[in-house]
């Protein structure tokens, strides 16, 4: 078994308004990845490519050591788990326990008692028609399902859009109990800072269709910083020199606030410059982010 | 089990760090004792809501100095520490902290005289 889980390698995928790629990108067995981008960066597209469903123009899928095709589609399906990020709508006249019971059919490890106890750990229910459920009930019932099989792979495209606080904690919960297997992995875009914070171990981001960077989380949280920096009365001093400098203002004359993408190195500089650090923020995912897509567009110029 | 562990983002010290300095405290002082479970790796990890590459990390680290071990599918425990080698794993935790304490005052040039009249206004106060 090797020790990714997803393998892209030099995939390409255009369209005429859209393109991805060549994307390289290895997602590893047994942790949560993140996939955080705007709208429209292709993570969807991303998706659907893990799940074979569009096939890229150039470059090669690999997932759970098999590269997609024709022949092994159905037998790796039986090992994901996917929750799309729009509910289905060709199946809505069916009740959600006929759902489930064509999913049973068609998963072998299909396990009735997982399936119960995942409807009734999320508090939702499966004796309506999928279109008379709410949002919430609609997700939650799509995660149960997703799940019942015991998948190895989950790939969860925004997962709690719809979902009220309360229901949001006790999805984490179900996602975090089903890491405790180490062979789990899952794979998910999300846009919401906070669900990267409690989930992700990995975070990828995706911007116009390119990956701009795969990080550990704790790492990537705690590397970037907004500085407000004096100078010495009256002196200067160039912000630039700064280990990890990212961009700055100049607040008042010898007052800067500088963004810093490596905290640890840029401190041990500060010890060593006549400098006085009046406070220090870390950046938010979001910023993080931000960074990121400006300095990818401003590459791009 | 809940670890009494509190971490800082605003610090700079890394989180593996951070984590590693107070289980080592908690395992040392006694507070947690031999043989004791430890949460596993993820459930750690999402309550101090950090990776568990993070945890990884302070588990195989405190295994290599032989406060932890990990049992194959059972979990991690806390290994029996000699009354000796607890004694001399508590010297090297104040030491090091010394040693800081040392280069901090080296840093505002403070004297020997006011380094000792500090401390002993802090020694007056101590009561473990």
């Amino acid at each position: 078994m090797g020790e990714y889980a997803i393998e892209l390698q030099d995939v390409k995928l255009t369209r005429d308004h859209f393109a991805l790629g060549p994307v390289t990108l290895s997602i590893p067995k047994g942790y949560v990845t993140a996939i955080v981008g705007p709208n429209g960066s292709g993570k969807s597209t991303l998706f659907r490519m893990i799940m074979n469903i569009l096939k890229p123009h150039q470059g090669s899928v690999t997932v759970l050591d098999q590269q997609l095709n024709h022949h092994n589609d159905d037998e790796l399906k039986q090992l994901i788990g996917h929750l799309p990020e729009e509910a289905t709508s060709f199946d809505d006249f069916l009740k959600g326990y006929a759902k489930a019971q064509f999913h049973a059919k068609w998963f072998q490890n299909w396990n009735n008692e997982t399936y119960q106890r995942l409807l009734s750990i999320l508090t939702t229910r499966d004796d309506l028609q999928l279109k008379k459920m709410s949002k919430g009930m609609r997700r939650k019932f799509d995660l149960s399902i997703a799940m019942a099989h015991h998948p190895k792979l989950l790939l969860l495209d925004e997962p709690s859009s719809g979902l009220d606080p309360i229901a949001w904690k006790t999805m984490i919960e179900v996602l975090h109990q089903y890491m405790e297997n180490e062979d789990h992995t899952i794979l998910m875009a999300t846009h919401i800072v906070d669900e990267v914070k409690r989930l992700a171990d990995y975070i990828v981001f995706l911007v116009d269709g390119q990956v701009l960077g795969t990080y550990e989380k704790d790492e990537l949280l705690q590397s970037w910083s907004t500085y407000f920096i004096e100078a010495p009365s009256g002196g200067t001093f160039d912000p630039h020199l700064m280990p990890g400098y990212c961009e700055h203002k100049v607040v008042s004359s010898g007052f800067y606030e500088i963004v810093c993408s490596n905290s640890f190195e840029a401190e041990r500089w500060l010890e060593g410059q006549e400098l006085t650090v009046r406070s220090k923020q870390i950046l938010e995912l979001d910023e993080i982010l931000f960074q990121h897509m400006k300095k990818a567009r401003q590459y791009a110029k | 089990m809940r670890l009494p562990i509190a971490i800082s983002e605003q610090s700079a010290e890394p989180l593996y760090y951070q984590i590693e300095v107070q289980l080592r405290a908690l395992i040392i002082s006694g507070s947690l004792q031999a043989g004791t479970l430890l949460p596993s790796i993820r459930e750690l990890a999402s309550q101090l809501k950090c990776s568990v590459i993070t945890i990884k990390r302070v588990y195989s680290d405190l295994e290599a100095e032989g406060l932890l071990r990990t049992k194959q599918g059972t979990g991690t425990y806390v290994s029996h520490v000699e009354k000796e080698s607890r004694e001399e794993q508590k010297h090297s935790v104040v030491n090091e902290a010394i040693d800081q304490l040392l280069e901090a005052a080296e840093r505002v040039q403070c004297t020997k005289q006011e380094l000792e009249m500090l401390l002993k206004e802090k020694l007056q106060h101590y009561e473990p």
